[in-house]
């Protein structure tokens, strides 16, 4: 029997999609490289999932898991045809445990909802991407979604306390628990950020956090970049970690200011938005740190949010960033490096740099507290040898945060996007002990192929003796 | 047999480690890796040892080389305005943290450390009692470089505070307690200290009224929760609760006994576990509300009361660990959870020939 058929015993007609055109839909993230599908299954339990792994096993066909597609790193696309495992149907809140602060979800549920759901209890769900209104939770396990909270928060790993894990085998396994330190190693922390190489994640425990109960909302305005910059560096060195700290250039605002209307100043070469929550009497002390910091650095505007609504206002401006520049152009490809804090500045200016050289439009907005750089470039694909324009300059950001000590990715994944970079921040020992990893999850390699590893990853194979001096040896 | 360099990194065993083995304090972390590379090869299993203070029960190992990081001190690279720390293994906390403090900021590493090593700490998964605010160290391992039971040094994760670049080993290398191979280098993310702190006396149900504080403790002496922030703030909180507040966190001395027990249980359950602690004989104890850790000393040794209390902890998704007996060849964990098969193959990627800590981890992998 065909793949098709067989999965379509386990699933019935209507969750197994194979129409080219279906299958078309199903090629690509929200990224700008598309791949080929051999089907695509909406399973809607544990079980079901399971058996949808051991089918493709025997097809040997790979299995790409997928939630909401938001996913900007080619994480979700197959390479290979490959079967396409939607868990959006996954989507129940299971168990909402108001004393221990937990919850249990299908990894279906989407990211804002959660939060939605909990907020009666005054709890949330930390982690918050820009996509949060969209993205699941099992996608942020996936790639490790972070988000402007998850400076003083920490990103989704902090907050998954268990998984529910269907193997490459089509087993199902408890990962971690509600108990702190659960005995063993620590696959949880394993699986999450593991872009679906790993297993499948049915079932997930989440941590919650409780609402702050004061809350400032910070614009400051400045009449250079670099001005906005030392303020993050200073504020980070001065004693204090804010909620959120997100910086945004003068094309950004301006995009923004095209799209919603948020007030911000349009004569600003930056805004820097600053979050400070906790109990009242700190979040007045922070703040002031913070407008102060501002102040020293040359702000030309510091506005403090009185109400709640203008917070929203000063939110939605930063949560419409991405909207606003698809609104503007009809492509864009997002970044997504991590520089140390202390560099910040001298990053910048080299991504100015490069977006200059190559002569293509150039938008930011970033998590500039943790040092998560966010260049946008705008751009239409229809145009001839743009795209390939647009990734060599990537390329060129992507080692120029690794020169300065950086990383690749802060938060969007690895994926096929970075995957051939890996070899920039790893050596071959150290990529070779990641697919050692891999392995002991995936023996048979049907888990998500050719993501995050480069090929060739597996190429070393050491002798044990590799380390002794034979002459030595007595 | 051996290897001509071994015998310069020989040296005397420290206190409390097996006798009869073969201790080792390599010069750095490429001569780890090849003790462990030549104990693959001739399969002699390896005991990594910091500062001996969390070893716990052997579970029936018997080490035929034991390796010291006490060679591994360098700190490597502080960036106090980036709040990240390198540094080596074998540091201990207390100098680390003595360190830090003079810039006002901490690892937030457990307290009192007393002679533990910053490698030692991330082996055994241990956390502070602060990470009822800041989380669990897992939480602030950015980097590790790490020799595998197979000799080969490697680099997992980054010195950046947010990664998400390939797999997070690091995390998998925290609690692993030496089953992977040797930690040699590990970067930190830092946290600010606070400029005010206080610890108040206080009943436990006066924990729920207080806004994030950074540990709320219970001893058999009582109550106390600890306070930072700023002054206002520590001000404001004691005075809603209405308590008696000490200036500085003055935390509870560590338990030292021959025997202990931990019990690990969902947050809720903490007062639970005390209950059963104290039936079960406990002379002291020191109970993490918030978390659900509750540690607890006795006077002597009983099998079934371990039964008893596992049977308990296990039957609320938790477990009881054992962190010090006389009886060396205890069970250290009870029920090995259900993923033990993988966690097997997992060890087997970074130590294929077994001989790293084999049988430490539950289940006896």
């Amino acid at each position: 029997m065909t793949l098709a058929a067989d999965l379509r015993l386990v699933l019935g007609a209507d969750r197994v999609l194979d129409h080219p055109l279906d299958l078309q839909i199903y090629a690509k993230d929200a990224g700008v490289t598309p791949g080929t599908v051999a089907a695509v299954v909406f399973p809607e339990t544990t079980q079901e999932v399971a058996a949808v792994v051991r089918i493709a096993v025997v097809h040997e066909v790979p299995i790409v898991a997928r939630g909401a597609g938001t996913g900007l790193s080619g994480g979700a696309v197959p390479t290979r045809p490959g079967l396409v495992v939607a868990l959006t149907r996954l989507n129940q809140i299971w168990e909402v445990d108001e004393a221990a602060h937990t919850a249990w979800v299908g990894p279906g549920v989407i990211n804002l909802e959660l939060s939605q759901h909990t907020t009666p209890l005054g709890l949330h769900y930390a982690p918050d991407p820009s996509s949060q209104s969209a993205c699941t939770i099992g996608g942020n396990v996936g790639t490790n979604a972070g988000g402007p909270h998850c400076l003083a928060e920490g990103s989704t790993v902090s907050h998954i306390l268990a998984v529910e894990l269907v193997t490459a085998g089509g087993d199902v396994l408890l990962l971690g628990g509600a108990a702190p330190d659960p005995i063993g190693l620590d696959l949880v922390g394993v699986v999450v950020g593991s872009e679906g190489t790993m297993g499948l994640v049915t079932k997930v425990l989440v941590k919650l956090t409780e609402n702050a109960p004061e809350v400032r909302t910070l614009l400051l305005a400045f009449p250079t970049i670099e001005a906005a910059a030392e303020t993050v560096s200073s504020v980070v060195a001065g004693g204090i970690v804010p909620a959120a700290l997100e910086l945004m250039d003068r094309p950004m605002i301006e995009a923004v200011e095209n799209f919603k209307s948020c007030g911000f100043p349009l004569d600003a070469a930056a805004v820097l938005i600053a979050e400070v929550a906790g109990h009242p009497a700190a979040v007045e002390a922070e703040a002031q740190l913070v407008a102060d910091a501002g102040a020293a650095a040359g702000a030309t505007e510091i506005r403090i949010a009185a109400t709640a609504a203008e917070r929203d206002l000063i939110w939605l401006g930063r949560k419409s960033a991405f909207g606003a520049v698809a609104y503007a152009a009809p492509d864009y490809y997002l970044h997504d490096t991590v520089v140390p804090r202390t560099r910040l500045v001298e990053a910048m200016s080299g991504i100015y740099e490069i977006g200059e050289r190559y002569g293509i439009s150039m938008l930011n907005v970033f998590h500039a507290g943790d040092g998560n750089l966010h260049p946008l470039v705008a751009f239409d694909a229809k145009e001839p040898g743009m795209l390939e324009k647009v990734r060599a300059a990537a390329d060129e950001m992507v080692k120029l945060s690794i020169e300065v000590g950086g990383a690749l990715s802060g938060e969007h994944g690895i994926g096929l996007e970075k995957r051939d970079l890996m070899g920039e921040m790893f050596s071959a020992v150290d990529l070779d002990a990641q697919a050692r990893l891999r392995d002991a999850f995936d023996p048979i390699g049907i888990l998500n192929p050719d993501k995050v590893l480069p090929e060739g990853s597996r190429c070393f194979d050491f002798g044990l003796v590799a380390n002794l001096d034979p002459e030595s040896a007595a | 047999m051996t290897f001509a360099a071994i015998e310069e990194w020989q040296v005397s065993a420290p206190e409390g480690a097996p006798a009869g083995a073969l201790v080792v304090a390599p010069p750095n972390l490429d001569a780890v890796a090849r003790v462990l590379g030549w104990a693959s090869e001739v399969g002699r299993p390896v005991l990594p040892w910091g500062g001996g203070t969390r070893m716990g029960p052997s579970g029936g190992v018997v080490p035929e080389v034991v390796v010291l990081t006490s060679q591994l001190t360098r700190v490597v690279d502080w960036q106090p305005d980036d709040l990240t720390l390198v540094v080596e293994a074998g540091a201990l906390v207390d100098d680390v943290e003595a360190m830090l403090a003079e810039r006002q900021q901490s690892a937030v590493l457990a307290e009192r450390a007393n002679g533990s090593t910053i490698g030692g700490m991330i082996a055994s998964g241990a956390s502070g009692y602060r990470r009822l605010r800041y989380g669990p160290t897992r939480d602030r391992i950015l980097e590790t470089v790490m020799a595998s039971g197979d000799g080969r040094v490697f680099t997992s994760g980054g010195r950046v505070v947010k990664n998400v670049t390939g797999y997070d080993i690091p995390r998998l290398a925290c609690g692993s307690l030496g089953s992977l191979g040797i930690i040699g280098q590990v970067c930190l993310k830092l946290w600010p200290v606070p400029e005010s702190a206080a610890t108040l006396d206080v009943t436990v149900d006066a924990f729920d009224g207080l806004y994030r504080p950074m540990a709320l403790l219970e001893t058999e002496d009582g109550a106390m929760a600890y306070l930072a922030g700023t002054a206002e703030e520590v001000a404001g909180q004691a005075a809603a609760v209405g308590a008696h507040a000490q200036p500085g966190l003055q935390w509870p001395m560590p338990l030292g006994g021959d025997v202990q027990i931990e019990l690990r249980v969902p947050s809720p359950l903490t007062s639970a576990a005390v209950t059963q602690l104290r039936n079960a004989g406990a002379t002291e104890f020191r109970a993490q509300h918030g978390i659900g850790l509750v540690a607890a000393e006795f006077d002597s040794w009983s099998s079934e009361r371990l039964e008893e209390l596992r049977t308990w902890a296990e039957g609320q998704g938790g477990a009881a660990v054992v962190l010090a007996s006389p009886q060396s060849d205890i069970d250290r964990w009870g029920q090995a959870p259900g993923s033990v098969d993988l966690q097997r193959r997992v060890k087997a990627a970074f130590d294929p020939r077994r001989i790293m800590v084999p049988g430490r981890l539950p289940g006896g992998v």
